[in-house]
């Protein structure tokens, strides 16, 4: 196996990016009729929690990483929806192989929860879970980033 | 079957009875401190009230003889974790106590939904590992919790030895046995994610009695989660959680971690990516410079992500309940907030103009456009701005003359509005959209928008 690894590539767009789409989102939801009753409180937060992650998915990756496509697809799932990522070519990697003495427990069962918490993460080995760990964790601190400007904005002062 | 087990201990303890309890330990007084009513409910939700004055007399004493010694030893935790609230009998406390111990053998036998499956395995993980308990079929619950008492009881004497429950023989050479072996603390710091503060190490003398406690403390811990919470103590907690259960993963993992021996020459490779991944994780996740060691960092990073994902949803809900409120006038005061760098103009501009939309209730018929489902809002402004994209500046001088006629906006909103950054490419919207679509905010607009469009 080539020891030469290409640099780890975990570039995410600016905040712009993220505050467009999330704003975009944002603002169709709120053209739907039944969102400002007061009274379903707790469908509206999980709409908008799914309306900011599916946005972040969109802004952050769009299908080049894993965590977003599984992000969008489970999304579309629930929606009834049917999406379809163009076929990306997979690097021929020897990574396929599983059974091996690589894996001690304690690793796993860490990439274990880890794999739960990171969207699409049930597939994959520890080395590129880590990646998109990385990945997501950059997009979620600027989607932190962007909601806590939106909702400190948005405040009454 | 218990009850009776109990009671005949109880027998045999009565003397200690009265005289152990008068003695008021530190952690007695937690206990009484505790508000009375809560207790009482908690109880009666728990543990069917036969048992109560049953194992009452148990209670005590087997608490009388473990924990009096020991809990004097390890009064910090436990004041520490103790959240006062009225003053209470001792009464009460033991009653408790009971209610703890029937909700304890339920929960070995299956954790009840209330404390969850997190704080059922984490106290499971100490009976464990202690096989001959399997043993006794019909007192299985019975004899768990009261190796659990002696265990918990040997743990503070660093496994002195089954000197603290006398119950029965049988019981106490299986607490004993139990109690030598440390805890599995890979299993641990797993289960609670955040949640307790009570860590297991140094509570774990009154962790029983005061099993009602860390109940309704995970109980309203929840509650609290699904309100509005703040993070950063969240984090706190966590981080705190978080070292002990490392030191306890640490502890209990040394003698059992077998070293891993690697035969083929990929496997240096691969932890060579493994470890460069390591250190990029490393430098995300912030406060982790002093954590070393692959599954403490592990843990680190699903505590972040995990903090992370909460702070979105805690976000979400505030913006839910700001949204209803949205009002023009302060979408005005927002866009100079937002973004204060000036390299994010772009995003004040796209946060005005989208909350300009948002609040105005006459916008509705922006979404008449149908070709465009997803894009619908900024296509107005990408018409505007895709026309202007390629040179900002003449373009912003363009309007802001127009602009400067609007009273209602400070001229940095409007310009901004109309130079979005980064435009979409969809231009199949025509004017018409674009000025309906500032219908509501201001009269002046349309007309003039119109006009320079």
């Amino acid at each position: 196996m080539a020891s030469a690894n290409k640099p780890i590539n975990t570039d995410v767009p600016e905040k712009d990016v993220f505050a467009l789409h999330f704003l975009q989102s944002l603002s169709n939801l709120r053209r739907q009729n039944t969102f400002n009753s007061p009274e379903k409180t707790n469908d509206r937060v999980k709409k908008i929690k799914k309306v900011a992650y599916v946005s972040m998915a969109r802004a952050a990756g769009g299908t080049n990483r894993l965590w977003s496509r599984a992000l969008l697809r489970r999304a579309a799932k629930e929606n009834n929806k049917v999406v379809r990522f163009p076929r990306r070519k997979k690097r021929v990697t020897c990574l396929r192989r599983r059974r091996s003495n690589r894996r001690d427990p304690v690793e796993e069962e860490e990439a274990e929860r880890l794999r739960n918490l990171v969207p699409g993460g049930g597939g994959m080995e520890i080395s590129k879970l880590m990646e998109e760990t990385a990945h997501y964790i950059k997009c979620l601190s600027m989607q932190v980033k962007v909601m806590q400007c939106l909702v400190d904005g948005l405040a009454p002062k | 079957m218990e009850n009776e087990l109990f009671m005949n201990a109880g027998v045999s303890h009565a003397s200690e009875m009265t005289s152990l309890s008068s003695s008021t330990s530190p952690a007695m007084l937690n206990w009484a401190s505790m508000e009375t009513h809560q207790v009482e409910q908690s109880i009666t939700r728990d543990v069917p009230r036969d048992c109560f004055y049953f194992e009452k007399s148990t209670e005590q004493s087997i608490f009388g003889s473990a924990p009096s010694s020991h809990v004097s030893s390890s009064p910090t935790p436990l004041n520490s974790n103790f959240s006062g609230g009225g003053g209470a009998g001792e009464n009460y406390v033991i009653r408790e106590l009971v209610g703890n111990l029937g909700y304890v053998g339920d929960i070995y036998g299956a954790p009840p939904a209330s404390i969850g499956n997190s704080s059922g395995s984490c106290y499971a993980t100490p009976m464990m590992s202690s096989p001959p308990l399997d043993a006794f079929s019909g007192d299985s619950r019975f004899a768990e919790r009261a190796a659990r008492f002696s265990c918990l009881g040997n743990r503070s004497f660093n496994g002195r030895g089954a000197e603290t429950v006398p119950i029965n023989g049988e019981l106490t050479r299986v607490s004993s046995t139990s109690a030598l072996k440390p805890p599995p603390a890979a299993n641990r710091p797993v289960n609670l994610p955040g949640k307790e503060k009570l860590n297991p190490r140094s509570v774990l003398i009154p962790q029983l009695p005061h099993l009602l406690i860390y109940q309704r403390k995970l109980k309203r811990r929840k509650i609290r989660i699904r309100r509005e919470v703040e993070t950063q103590k969240k984090m706190e907690r966590k981080r705190n959680h978080l070292i002990h259960t490392k030191i306890l993963s640490m502890s209990g993992l040394d003698e059992a971690k077998p070293p891993i021996v690697t035969v083929s020459p990929n496997e240096s490779v691969r932890r060579e990516k493994i470890s460069e991944r390591m250190k990029l994780l490393q430098d995300l996740v912030p406060g982790c410079n002093k954590v070393t060691g692959k599954a403490l960092m592990l843990d680190e990073i699903i505590n972040y992500v995990q903090s992370l994902q909460r702070q979105v949803e805690f976000l979400s809900m505030k913006l839910s309940s700001v949204n209803t409120r949205l009002d023009f006038n302060m979408d005005a005061l927002m866009s100079k907030d937002i973004f204060p760098s000036s390299n994010n103009q772009q995003v004040l501009r796209l946060e005005s103009s989208s909350d300009i939309l948002l609040a105005d209730h006459h916008c509705h018929t922006l979404q008449l456009n149908p070709n465009d489902s997803s894009n619908n809002i900024m296509n107005p402004m990408e018409t505007s701005e895709s026309r202007s994209f390629n040179s900002q500046l003449p373009t912003l001088a363009h309007f802001t003359d127009s602009i400067s006629q609007f009273s209602t906006f400070p001229g940095d909103d409007l310009h901004s509005i109309i130079h979005m950054g980064f435009a979409q490419n969809h231009i199949s919207e025509s004017n018409q959209v674009h000025s309906t679509s500032f219908q509501g905010p201001s009269n002046q607009v349309p007309s003039h928008m119109k006009a320079e469009l």
